[in-house]
């Protein structure tokens, strides 16, 4: 045990690390490659964004070997803490003033510190922390066992039965609303990935899927209107989705009524009538809130995402320019600071170094880019899954998955919105995207990671 | 337990899935369709034409007769030009507030990276003032583009206009793109691809306002522009002014060639215009106007118009006869006037006195052996075998045939032939149905151009070059087909009397044309004087006779021939034959000595008014 100690370095997994370090020098190149200025060439200059994202990487390995040092006792036990010190963090940037319209930022004589990146490291532990604290593994195997089509709806119990866990995540998501910034919003739900893991609410995927496709067709086609067939009866689409509700509804009542037997029945009828009034107030909440609580831009994006607006050179700007530079990169690519649209000297992709870096990539390094990039992410995503099953504390378990959750999120919308299959929402890709707070905060998850893991032996014991 | 442990694998295949429908739709967008290759290259690349200067175009003794000049049209970038002092712009460029807002909204409904055109065709003085302030006004930038400029304001028929080519053009010859200039008539149509030269074009890659950012492909693709050829015409210019001035004030046309070479000395079309007015922004206005004018300035009448020989055609007749051997030079034909009026003279002693004295009879008489050579006991038989070969004879003077001439015309004068006759006539006519013939009247008919080529084809006593303007292109030979001579079905040998005729025409007393005799130079020449008829308002009238004259000199080696046609102005001799002399003198000793007959001619007006020339 001594030995262990002693070797901080000793049961550090490799590959990790090694893929880290492969992100991170390939963002750095992209980054210098699609800011390229003739007339600073220089890669450590600390005026171009190159330079500072070096900096930064700086910044995020001293970040890490201060990690290194600390034993995985004191991270857990100080995980609250932590979370709640970005808690005040994000509170107090609710009294800055707004930078592009949000109050997302920290400000230090030039240098912007975005709380709310540091917010999901805070978040992840104290989520370890609590489900390792509080609930045990029997508790929820019972619940995963009751799982079945009877509690298909039951998001709303399981909310009520997991007031804590609610709000651990509740208040960042409240205060990120506040600055407003919808896309960390987005990002904290991905710790749902986690709470599926570890027992909660056994269905909540079956049901996301549902409400995903629920709310496509309800955006698709709520505001338009339709003949009723073999009437003259006019109806709106949202009636029209409800009656097919009821048909779908009724169909499988008279399955159930087929299959399944007699005394099983009522429950299942009940459970079937809950989720079609669920179903129906969803709808109806998709519509008010389409209409009512999303800005304008953002009823814009899913409209182009849903490709119910065309407009390549005026709302669907970013987007037509970011997916012409991706199209445009071929099988090979156009070659190293080739790109000649997600460049910073030409300017056609807006925000090619933070949000649309995925452009620059693409555009230069080609089909076979593209599909190396997605295939280390791909791996990244896997080898957390496999550290996090390997673990026997708890504690680490759930604070790989929130990890994984995490950089899932990020590349999946990041990616999603280049290549337009997710709306656009201003989220970095990690490692790529320019920005010191999500570099260092995208590294010290990874180096908690890794220390954490690196003392799975010692907790064995 | 176990239920809860699975959840890694879907999780897990949750990660796999995600990532795998990236790739899918990444090798979609990136290899399998090219929507978006295409959407990238419209966005981030462009391209510039750049234009060649247009041939330089020069007379036979190497005066430049056409040029270019640099003019600017302004252009705009709308969105660079967001924040611009209009009040101040169009002050500077002198346009009213409308039309700059009328531009400026064209302009942004084309594009708002792309540039459109504010302002056409400024000319360098007035860009000199623009210039120093058009810095002021970020977005906007001229673009260099070069104009014809006649340096002298003549020969506007031959040198032809240019235009902007129409979508018709362009759809024929994908080179043309809207705005582009192309020949309309004359020199600059028939050698517009080779004076046009070849079009540049440079690609560069733009930035999101559409400012170049470098070249593209390291410029693999972009092709300099090359210099349109400089072509040399035949025509003297000097000739040509002083043509133009000769006839000032009348309707008609000067043809003069070359015989030895079929080089066009010389073409006039009177009324003219100045060949700078349909240049530039005003073109269209100025067009209009002078397609308005009644006295048709814009019709070429040397080539594109065909009138009745008249007297002149007699040449041919005793050409033809003597070559079918049914008269000789000495044969004799009373002057009959009975078979057709004529003015009272000597009887023609022979081929040289019937030219000389144009008498009508002796050349009916003449023309009637030709036709009606007792080949076919039916006279209407026998006129349709010897009209034949008589029209073949004709037509091998180059009348009423492709003369080659490289001007864009398909005008050409008329040899009636059996086929001919037996149409309109049904078959029922014999050579006193058509006599008129034999005196260039009735329905032959002949072009000035044509006019002067048998001028030339008696010159060269038989054979003639086609009449042709190229005299080298950036001093490459000339095609082969104006190289070789064609020869005309009549033998050299029998050209003499003729000639004698129309020597004698000038020189002797009785002669019709003794206002074209100089004393330095042998002119042999004939005038013809054409009768002239014309609808008005339904009614035909006779209008005052047409003046022709044609001629060439010296007698022996001659230099230049020429025909001179001015409508309405009664016997040839009169008005075009003292013209045709002072053309001859101009070129062959380039000074005159006669000031008299050219102030005469200078001073004349004569341009009838239509209802001074109505014959009752």
């Amino acid at each position: 045990m001594r030995s262990q100690e002693n070797k901080i370095f000793a049961n550090i997994d490799w590959a990790l690390l090694g893929i880290y370090l492969v992100l991170v020098l390939l963002g750095i190149s992209n980054i210098y490659s699609s800011v390229y200025n003739p007339e600073k060439p220089g890669l450590f200059d600390l005026s171009t964004e190159h330079g500072k994202q070096i900096m930064w990487l700086g910044v995020a390995l001293f970040l890490g070997i201060i990690v290194f040092f600390l034993e995985s006792n004191f991270i857990r036990k100080y995980a609250y803490w932590f979370y709640g010190f970005t808690m005040l963090l994000l509170i107090g940037v609710l009294f800055t003033t707004p930078i592009h319209g949000a109050k997302s930022w920290f400000g230090f004589g030039g240098v912007g510190i975005q709380p709310s990146e540091f917010a999901k490291v805070g978040v992840a532990l104290a989520l370890a922390r609590f489900i390792d604290q509080n609930s045990s593994s029997k508790e929820r195997t019972k619940m995963g066992k009751n799982a079945g089509i009877a509690s298909l709806w039951g998001i709303i119990p399981f909310i009520s039965k997991n007031k804590s866990t609610a709000l651990i995540l509740g208040i960042p998501c409240a205060l990120v609303l506040l600055q407003p910034d919808a896309g960390t919003f987005i990002v904290f739900t991905s710790f749902l990935l986690v709470l599926y893991r570890e027992g909660y609410a056994g269905n909540i995927l079956l049901f996301l899927v549902i409400a995903v496709i629920i709310a496509v067709v309800t955006l698709l086609v709520a505001d338009s209107n339709f003949m009723l067939p073999f009437t003259k009866m006019q109806l709106s689409g949202k009636t029209g989705i409800i009656i097919t509700l009821i048909v779908l509804t009724g169909a499988f009542a008279f399955a159930v009524r087929s299959f399944v037997m007699r005394r099983n029945r009522k429950g299942i009828y009940r459970s079937l009538f809950g989720s079609f009034i669920v179903a129906v107030l969803f709808v109806n909440f998709v519509e008010l809130g389409y209409t009512n609580i999303l800005q304008s831009h953002q009823k814009e994006r899913i409209d182009l995402l849903l490709g119910k607006i065309d407009d390549p050179d005026g709302k669907g700007y970013n987007i037509n320019r970011a997916k012409a530079a991706i199209g445009s990169g071929g099988f090979i690519g156009k070659g190293y600071k080739s790109a000649t649209l997600a460049n910073a000297s030409q300017r056609h992709v807006p925000m090619q170094s933070t949000d649309f870096i995925f452009c620059t990539w693409s555009e230069e390094r080609g089909f076979l880019g593209s599909f190396l990039l997605v295939g280390l992410y791909t791996f990244l995503l896997l080898k957390m899954v496999v550290i996090a099953e390997r673990q026997r504390s708890v504690f680490t378990r759930v604070y790989a998955y929130c990890v994984a959750s995490i950089f899932f999120y990020h590349f999946m919308i990041n990616v999603g919105m280049a290549i337009g299959l997710a709306p656009v929402i201003g989220i970095p890709l990690p490692f790529f995207s320019y920005g010191g707070s999500s570099m260092m905060s995208f590294s010290v998850l990874i180096f908690i990671l890794l220390k954490l893991d690196s003392e799975r032996k010692i907790v064995l014991q | 337990m176990r239920n809860i442990d699975n959840r890694k694998y879907i999780i897990a295949l949750i990660f796999v899935l995600i990532p795998l429908t990236f790739v899918v739709r990444l090798f979609y967008m990136q290899v399998v369709d090219d929507k978006w290759k295409d959407r990238a290259a419209t966005i981030s690349e462009n391209k510039i034409l750049t234009y060649p200067a247009r041939g330089i175009v020069y007379d036979r003794n190497g005066e430049k007769i056409i040029s270019n000049e640099v003019y600017y049209d302004i252009h705009v970038i709308p969105r660079q030009a967001k924040n611009t002092d209009s009040v101040a712009f169009i002050k500077l460029l002198g346009i009213s507030m409308e039309e700059y807002s009328k531009k400026m909204a064209k302009a942004w409904a084309y594009s708002s990276k792309k540039p459109s055109e504010i302002v056409r065709q400024i000319p360098p003085n007035e860009f000199a003032q623009i210039a120093p302030e058009l810095y002021k006004y970020p977005g906007f930038f001229e673009v260099a583009r070069t104009l014809r400029v006649y340096p002298k304001k003549i020969a506007a028929h031959v040198l032809g206009y240019m235009n902007e080519a129409s979508p018709n053009d362009i759809e024929k010859d994908p080179y043309y793109k809207p705005g582009d200039y192309i020949g309309r008539t004359g020199i600059e149509r028939m050698y517009e691809k080779q004076l046009r030269g070849q079009r540049g074009v440079k690609y560069y890659l733009q930035d999101a306002i559409g400012m170049a950012t470098g070249e593209y492909e390291n410029g693999d693709y972009d092709t300099l522009a090359k210099q349109g050829k400089n072509i040399t015409l035949s025509i003297d210019w000097e000739l040509q002014e002083y043509g133009e001035r000769l006839m000032q004030n009348k309707l008609g046309s000067i043809v003069a060639i070359e015989p030895s070479s079929g080089e066009i000395l010389a073409m006039v079309s009177a009324p003219s215009y100045d060949p700078n007015l349909l240049v530039g922004r005003h073109l269209g206005a100025n067009y209009g106007k002078l397609q308005e004018d009644t006295l048709l300035p814009l019709q070429n009448r040397s080539i594109n118009s065909a009138y009745m020989p008249g007297s002149i055609f007699k040449t041919v007749m005793a050409l033809i006869g003597m070559q079918e051997g049914v008269i000789t030079a000495n044969s004799s034909f009373p002057c009959n006037k009975a078979l057709l009026g004529c003015h009272n003279h000597p009887t023609a002693q022979g081929v040289s006195d019937g030219v000389k004295m144009s008498c009508n009879p002796y050349f009916v008489q003449l023309t009637r052996r030709i036709v009606q050579q007792g080949k076919d006991p039916s006279i209407f038989k026998d006129a349709a075998i010897g009209l034949d070969i008589w029209a073949e004879y004709v037509r091998s003077f180059g009348i009423g045939v492709d003369l080659k001439t490289d001007f864009p015309t398909n005008v050409r004068g008329n040899v009636p032939d059996t086929d001919y006759y037996n149409e309109r006539l049904n078959f029922r006519w014999a050579f006193s149905t058509i006599q008129s013939i034999a005196i260039g009247q009735g329905e032959v008919l002949i072009t000035p151009m044509e006019m002067a080529n048998l001028a030339a084809i008696i010159a060269n006593r038989g054979y003639f070059y086609y009449p042709h303007f190229v005299k080298s292109i950036d001093g490459a030979d000339i095609p082969d087909i104006y190289l070789s001579p064609n020869q005309t079905m009549v033998d050299s040998q029998y050209f003499e009397p003729v000639i004698d005729g129309m020597w004698r025409v000038v020189h002797e007393s009785g002669g019709t044309a003794r206002r074209a005799r100089m004393d330095s130079i042998a002119v042999c020449g004939k005038t013809g004087t054409v009768e002239n008829f014309k609808k008005i308002s339904g009614k035909v009238y006779q209008l005052t006779d047409h003046s022709n004259f044609m001629a060439f000199a010296p007698r022996e080696n001659p230099q230049i021939a020429i025909s001179v046609f001015i409508e309405n102005t009664g016997f040839g001799g009169t008005w075009s034959a003292p013209v045709a002399s002072l053309m001859i003198e101009k070129y062959i000793n380039r000074t005159i000595k006669d000031t008299v007959k050219e102030n005469r001619i200078l001073n004349a007006n004569l341009i009838p008014d239509i209802n001074d020339i109505i014959r009752e």
